[in-house]
């Protein structure tokens, strides 16, 4: 895998340096010198130069209108001027100039255009076919003029040019454009597209990499795309600072990228990317000011000893702690393919080291280096993806666990929550069984041992057999009724009514269905068991009467139960026996049971109504019957 | 009726069978034709007995009424079968009327009426009370509810029902006849003929549960 990043790495150093290194195909000849004179101050004498010739280098005199005559090379002849097909390949010439053939004007570019406008003609390579009727029939004594319009600080002037076979040259030309112009467009739609991608990414993942990545992608883009401009839409100065900030920017947000990636605490690293991106404005505004090209190449120095020392310091500390993962190795190595296409970069555009000065392989090696980190990024966010998952797995594990626990919990609440409730309902049968059963069995042995000389066998009976009933009712209680009133009141007629028949009472029924009532669960049958057994036993021994209707239906939201006697009705007040004691049981016993009680006259015999509510809250019983004068 | 009842007593307590000895002696056209104390003696003699009538009791001390309920009513397709229970809790006994059972008869009842209880059977007749009758309208109407699991599910008539639910209102034979405009016996009649469609039903789940274990 390594071994491939190498071979890649390579292979790509090898194109761009048989791209960029002039040779001399045959048929072609290079111009490596060259006549030049100033036209507009004819007291500087013509001076002999050789190319590449950097106006910049020159006294402020030359930083104008500059004439180049280019020697006709000897090896260079043809048999007849009519049928030469010769042309002239330009890889850096201007900012602005003209060809002459002969004193006949073949080619410029921006020569004539307004001085405001910003023509950068050193953006391409250009390719001046020599027209045939134009050339001498003695070849060696064609004059060929290139008049260069200087710029200070835009390295003006005129590199090798080669002279010769027009196809052989037209094929060299289009390979220089394809390198310098398309390849060009084409790595800056990349790095926009790695940009805007980082960027996306940053704003989801939140990741400081990502915003570095994302923009010294765009600044790399920014720094491309001003690189191959030919008439941009702004001023001179303003590309010249464009250009050279956004490759300030480039390199500084990718050594503090790189810094982070590796994850190491360079802090004079970061301290110097910054110090770099900021400082560089303000060092390109005094070249501009001072108008000296050294400048430029002081800072493109700094620049690219900086990064030089930044990359060097971060693997040296790598290897030092002998932890060099694949990612990293080869981010690594692509960082260190990168650094040197800059350093190439610097060493021939600067210092005029051989090569074609106009093909930056820092367009290149940036972009190799921009997609090693992306696949570095995506593999690191495949893992923290793979880290969330299994983090999610182990949380829902955990919620699960919790649920678990939760529902154990909840289940012995339950248990407990049943055990109080059996406990109570014990404790309810207890009382119950206690006054009772309880009291009738009691009532009867009294009743064995005080009686002397034998006790008369009915009585006995009838005792026991009441206290029969009393159990039975209590177990009726248990049985499921489900609030269901008449099957309670069905099930009470069973044990009381033989009882009331046997008094002579006519029991009259006109219980109809009603809808169930929540109050009445066990408990609440007892109570309601209770409570008729009191108005019944009342009706009994103090009412006189000989029927007696019970009666349920619906009234609005109440369910209304009635027993009506037709007996004498109420005795007045001082005829009631003291204490009113089983119609205040009455009462009690229905306030538990959440009705409410009315007593009223039913001409003749007495009627009490109680009236159960279906939802809301009962009404208030009317106990002031109770004290009320007749 | 055929004058002579045959009745054979199922009951551990000695008391008890005097008490039946001493009730029988009222009617001197019925006998006492057999009498086990234990479920196994009853489980053994009580199919080949010829009587029309068994009184037999749910707390036996080595079984379960119940399941001897069940063997009676194979075996005794005709005969009645008297649940003697102290109590008549209606959880129990609904249980007892699906084995096979057609009726009950409440322990410390007086001679007279356990005599008038077997007379009211072998006439016809079905005790039954509210709370059960309440049970039995929903147990027939969730069997209704989930048709098609134990083979043809019975149901009830619209007279069954009529009258099921007026016993659970609390009325008494007399009454329910009086609002149906019937006679009494027929009140009876229905009340009887639902008990052995529970009981038939229940018949069947035990022999479909009796062939998937490969018994039958």
């Amino acid at each position: 895998m390594l071994l491939l990043v190498l071979l890649v790495l390579l292979v790509l150093l090898v194109l761009l340096h048989g791209i960029s290194t002039p040779s001399d195909p045959p048929g072609v000849v290079t111009l490596r010198q060259a006549q030049v004179h100033l036209p507009l101050d004819p007291q500087q004498p013509p001076k002999s130069v050789a190319l590449p010739h950097i106006l910049d280098d020159e006294s402020p005199a030359w930083w104008g209108r500059v004439v180049y005559t280019l020697p006709w090379p000897e090896a260079l002849t043809y048999a007849e001027s009519a049928h030469a097909r010769l042309a002239l390949l330009l890889p850096r010439v201007g900012p602005r100039f003209r060809v002459l053939l002969n004193d006949r004007e073949i080619a410029q570019m921006g020569w004539y255009a307004p001085e405001t406008q910003t023509v950068l003609a050193t953006a391409l390579p250009h390719l001046v076919a020599l027209p045939p009727p134009l050339l001498l029939p003695q070849a060696t004594h064609n004059r060929l003029i290139i008049e260069v319009w200087a710029r200070p600080l835009e390295r003006s002037g005129l590199a090798p040019a080669q002279l010769g076979d027009h196809d052989t040259l037209l094929r060299r030309h289009r390979q220089l454009e394809w390198w310098q112009v398309t390849g060009a467009w084409i790595m800056a739609t990349l790095a926009l597209f790695v940009g805007v991608l980082a960027l996306l990414l940053w704003r989801v993942l939140g990741e400081r990499l990502f915003v570095l990545m994302g923009g010294a992608a765009l600044a790399l883009m920014v720094r491309t795309v001003t690189l191959v401009l030919v008439e941009p839409a702004l001023s001179h100065e303003l590309v010249f600072l464009l250009h050279r900030v956004a490759l300030a920017v480039f390199v500084g947000l990718f050594l503090l990228m790189l810094e982070d990636f590796f994850g190491h605490q360079l802090r004079w690293m970061r301290v110097g990317s910054w110090l770099m991106m900021g400082l560089t404005p303000m060092w390109l505004a005094w070249a501009q000011w001072s108008q000296d090209y050294t400048v430029v190449r002081a800072w493109a120095g700094g620049v690219t000893v900086f990064a030089l020392a930044a990359l060097v310091a971060i693997v040296v500390d790598r290897m030092r702690r002998d932890d060099l993962p694949f990612p990293t190795l080869a981010v690594g190595l692509v960082a260190m393919f990168a650094l040197l296409t800059g350093v190439r970069d610097f060493l021939v555009v600067q210092l005029d080291f051989p090569g074609d000065g106009e093909l930056r392989w820092l367009t290149f090696g940036s972009i190799v280096l921009m997609f090693a980190l992306g696949a570095a990024l995506v593999e690191r966010a495949t893992g923290w993806a793979r880290d969330v998952q299994r983090l999610n797995a182990s949380l829902a594990e955990a919620v699960a666990r919790r649920e678990e626990e939760l529902r154990q919990a909840f289940q012995r609440l339950r248990l407990a929550e049943r055990q109080r409730v059996v406990e109570e309902e014990r404790r309810r049968l207890m009382r119950d069984m206690h006054d009772g059963l309880g009291s009738q069995l009691v009532q009867t042995l009294n009743l064995v041992r005080s009686t002397e000389g034998g006790v008369e066998r009915a009585s006995i009976e009838a005792l026991l057999r009441q206290a029969l009933d009393e159990l039975r009712l209590t177990l009726d209680s248990l049985e499921p009724m489900e609030g269901d009133l008449p099957a309670i009141l069905g099930t009470l007629r069973r044990r009381l009514g033989p009882a009331l028949e046997a008094a002579g009472l006519e029991l009259r029924w006109e219980v109809q269905d009603v809808p169930a009532l929540p109050g009445l669960d066990a408990r609440g049958v007892m109570h309601l068991f209770r409570c008729l057994q009191e108005i019944l036993a009342n009706v009994v021994k103090h009412a006189r009467a000989t029927r007696v209707t019970v009666s349920t239906w619906q009234r609005d939201d109440q369910v209304v139960l009635s027993i009506e006697d037709d007996g004498i009705g109420l005795p007045p007040m001082d005829k009631r026996p003291p204490g009113g004691r089983g119609l205040r049981n009455i009462i009690t016993r229905a306030t538990k049971l959440g009705a409410s009680v009315r007593f009223y006259d039913a001409h003749p015999g007495t009627g009490i109504e109680l009236a159960f509510a279906l939802h809301s809250s009962p009404p208030a019983s009317d106990s002031t019957w109770l004290t009320r004068q007749p | 009726m055929s004058g002579i009842t045959r009745i054979y007593l199922i009951e551990d307590d000695a008391a008890i069978l005097r008490f039946v000895e001493s009730a029988l002696r009222q009617r001197p056209d019925w006998r006492l034709v057999g009498h086990s104390d234990t479920y196994a003696h009853a489980e053994v003699m009580a199919p080949n007995s010829l009587a029309d009538v068994f009184l037999v009791d749910l707390g036996l001390p080595d079984g379960r009424g119940e399941d001897l309920l069940r063997q009676l009513a194979a075996a005794k397709p005709d005969a009645e079968l008297l649940v003697f229970t102290v109590f008549g809790d209606e959880s129990r006994l609904i249980h007892a009327l699906q084995a096979g059972a057609t009726g009950y008869v409440l322990k410390g009842c007086s001679e007279r009426e356990l005599i008038e209880a077997i007379e009211h059977i072998r006439e016809g007749g079905a005790p039954i009370s509210p709370l059960l009758a309440r049970m039995l309208l929903k147990q027939f109407r969730a069997a209704e509810a989930t048709p098609g699991l134990d083979g043809p599910t019975p149901t009830l008539s619209e007279r069954e029902t009529d009258v099921l639910r007026l016993v659970a209102q609390g009325y008494v034979n007399k009454e329910i006849a009086q609002r149906l405009g019937i006679g009494v016996a027929t009140v009876s009649t229905h009340i009887k003929s639902l008990y052995r469609k529970l009981a038939v039903h229940t018949r069947v789940q035990v022999v479909r549960a009796a062939q998937a274990r490969g018994l039958l």
